[in-house]
């Protein structure tokens, strides 16, 4: 398993060596006294980055365990809540979205729906007024909030 | 001579400067002591209220000084407690920390691991008042071929002293210079990595990296740890809060060597505090472990890699004030908040902008003092600190995040880089990558071209320039030299033994 990780790493990041030197040929320089230019720099880059997957296809390292699926699918929950937390941050305002999002990961993080939502409201309330009134940090507090502050 | 460092305490002790020495000091212990995590992470989630509070330079730089310096302190809560250690700094002090917990002799534990703090930083911060200003003499001399080859010194000795593979180290490194180059070429304005998205093309922000790698990546990997043993199943007793005066007497050279010693390694570039801590420790365990009892709790193996963590702590800010190389992930992280302010961290900085200069090492002192205050009597309220459930932290992790970034940008695509960013993170870690090389090559990819093109437009492009005068030459020695070792010594040790 950690070989195999390993070794697709290399072979990626070989790939990834080789988008980064042909971009960096693709570049269209004007003319300037700068000898070097902005190509030779990531060039040389690219060249050291595959000596180095090579070495470790030929020689793979030690890798943490993987996560499970049921790990996997907590993950990509958390990374979802986040995704939407973004999403919806200047659209519904900080508290609310806040709530939303502090809830949520509470609830994936092993909290109880009560806690999780009572941990949401005080957070997302709290930290608004932390930030807006005490340090001054605008933040986006969505439309429909307005006429109850 | 000391002409900085009057000044600097001029700056420090202002009701302002020492304010923010205290609050950093407080937010930096608490920060730290929160399970997993350390003092990297601790700055890249408060860096943001840095530049909230629209500080000047000095200011900022005092304000995240003092929360390095208190994560550092508070990192020892749940090494000793839980034997969970923040980072890998701590590592070695859970060897003998944990035990004496469990022996009933917490308290007194974390009395003298603050003791040890306290007395290994302050062994170098006078080493850094007394060298600092000597080596940026040194450095005034550094052309642009000299830094180019002190830089690839640098990423050599990194990838030999930090962490346990030096091929994955280098390969951060490189990945780090290379997500550098992203955004417009300041010599020649051609747009590099861009993919025609004017969101890139003033570069990778610093701080959406920072939260992104840290904070970000934090968050998906406690999850695996959400199952495993919180602060929740029951700290140990703390037992007598006091550590005695006996026992800090009997560990005094102890702590006098460790933190002589941390100090040194903190100097190197890349090494930090976990080097500097297992160092000690050995060289202790070899000096004073009469009846073999380090492993089982003996307070001598706790002090010495807490006086030396803390002493590399402060020893990796040496290479940042003097010659703009930071020694540790860390110290990287401060570099950059220091360039975000338009200064480049150099041997001028002692000349040029002596209130930085001189104002971090004041705050030093101070802030030095007030964690060792803060610290004894209040071990205890720090500890509960770590029952704080995950549920509640990581949701407080992510607002901070977000607010961090979109106070900065007010536009959403910097969050969803810092978003991708984290994953990136995440991935790195899962495959045994430190993420200290990555910061490293990130911050200092954009001076290593610039000084390498700067050299070869002096010599014209021929690049003999770099290794012509003595001290360049003598850095890549030294460079190739730290390469080789790991394969030379195990050889030379070999022919050693079986001659005799």
């Amino acid at each position: 398993m950690t070989f195999a990780a390993d070794r697709l790493l290399g072979i990626v990041l070989i790939g990834l060596a080789a988008f980064v030197a042909v971009q960096a040929i693709q570049l269209e320089v004007p003319f300037s006294y700068d000898p070097v230019g902005p190509r030779a720099f990531p060039l040389g880059l690219a060249i050291l980055l595959t000596a180095l997957a090579s070495v470790l296809i030929v020689k793979p390292g030690t890798n943490e365990a993987w996560p499970g699926r049921q790990l996997s699918m907590k993950l990509l929950l958390v990374l979802a809540t986040l995704l939407v937390y973004a999403l919806l941050f200047t659209k519904l305002g900080f508290i609310i979205t806040s709530l939303l999002a502090v809830a949520s990961l509470s609830r994936i993080f092993g909290a109880p729906w009560g806690k999780a939502l009572l941990t949401g409201g005080l957070m997302a309330v709290v930290s608004y007024f932390l930030f807006a009134n005490a340090l001054g940090i605008s933040l986006p507090s969505g439309y429909w909030v307005e006429p109850f502050l | 001579m000391f002409d900085f460092l009057i000044h600097g305490f001029d700056v420090a002790l202002s009701p302002l400067n020492l304010g923010l020495a205290l609050l950093g000091a407080l937010l930096g212990t608490l920060f730290g002591a929160l399970p997993g995590i350390g003092p990297i992470n601790g700055i890249a989630i408060l860096m943001p209220l840095a530049y909230t509070l629209g500080l000047p330079a000095e200011s900022a730089l005092i304000l995240l000084a003092a929360i390095y310096t208190g994560a550092e302190y508070g990192g020892r809560m749940s090494s000793i407690l839980l034997n969970v250690p923040g980072d890998a700094g701590a590592v070695m002090t859970t060897l003998d920390g944990h035990p004496l917990a469990k022996k009933g002799l917490a308290g007194p534990a974390l009395g003298l691991s603050a003791v040890s703090s306290f007395v290994g930083a302050t062994i170098a911060i006078i080493g850094l008042t007394l060298f600092a200003p000597l080596l940026a003499e040194v450095a005034v001399m550094f052309g642009p071929a000299e830094f180019f080859a002190l830089m690839v010194f640098a990423f050599a000795s990194m990838s030999v002293m930090m962490g346990k593979d030096p091929v994955k180290t280098a390969i951060g490194a490189v990945l780090g210079i290379l997500i550098g180059t992203v955004g417009v070429d300041s010599s020649t304005g051609v747009l590099r990595y861009t993919f025609g998205l004017p969101e890139l093309y003033d570069g990778i922000d610093f701080v959406v990296m920072i939260i992104g790698l840290f904070a970000i990546s934090e968050i998906l990997l406690m999850l695996e740890h959400a199952n495993r043993k919180d602060g929740n199943d029951g700290l140990p007793p703390l037992g007598r809060v006091f550590v005695s005066l006996k026992e800090v007497l009997a560990c005094k050279w102890t702590m006098g060597r460790s933190g002589l010693i941390g100090f040194i390694i903190g100097i190197l570039p890349g090494t930090g505090a976990s080097v500097g801590g297992a160092v000690a420790y050995t060289t202790e365990k070899r000096l004073s472990d009469k009846d073999n009892s380090f492993g089982t709790g003996n307070m001598r193996g706790l002090a010495a890699p807490e006086a030396a963590n803390n002493a590399s702590a402060v020893g990796s800010f040496v290479p940042m004030l003097t010659l703009g190389i930071p020694g540790s992930g860390t110290t990287a992280v401060l570099l950059g908040a220091l360039m975000l302010y338009n200064i480049t961290p150099g041997p001028m900085m002692f000349s040029e902008r002596p209130e930085v200069a001189g104002g971090l090492i004041a705050s030093l002192y101070i802030g030095n003092i007030v964690l060792l205050a803060l610290n004894l009597p209040l071990a205890g309220v720090f500890a509960r600190v770590l029952t704080i459930p995950r549920w509640v932290l990581v949701p407080g992790i992510a607002i901070l995040a977000f607010v961090g970034v979109f106070q900065l940008h007010s536009n959403l695509a910097a969050i969803y880089l810092m978003l991708i960013i984290g994953v990136f993170g995440y991935l790195l870690r899962k495959l045994g990558f430190s993420l200290a090389p990555v910061i490293l090559g990130y911050v200092l990819g954009g001076l290593m071209e610039q000084n390498l093109r700067r050299a070869l437009s002096i010599s014209g492009g021929d690049l003999g320039i770099l290794w012509q005068s003595g001290i360049s030459l003598g850095l890549w020695i030294a460079a190739l030299a730290l390469l080789l070792l790991p394969w030379l010594l195990p050889k030379l040790w070999q022919a050693k033994t079986s001659k005799a």
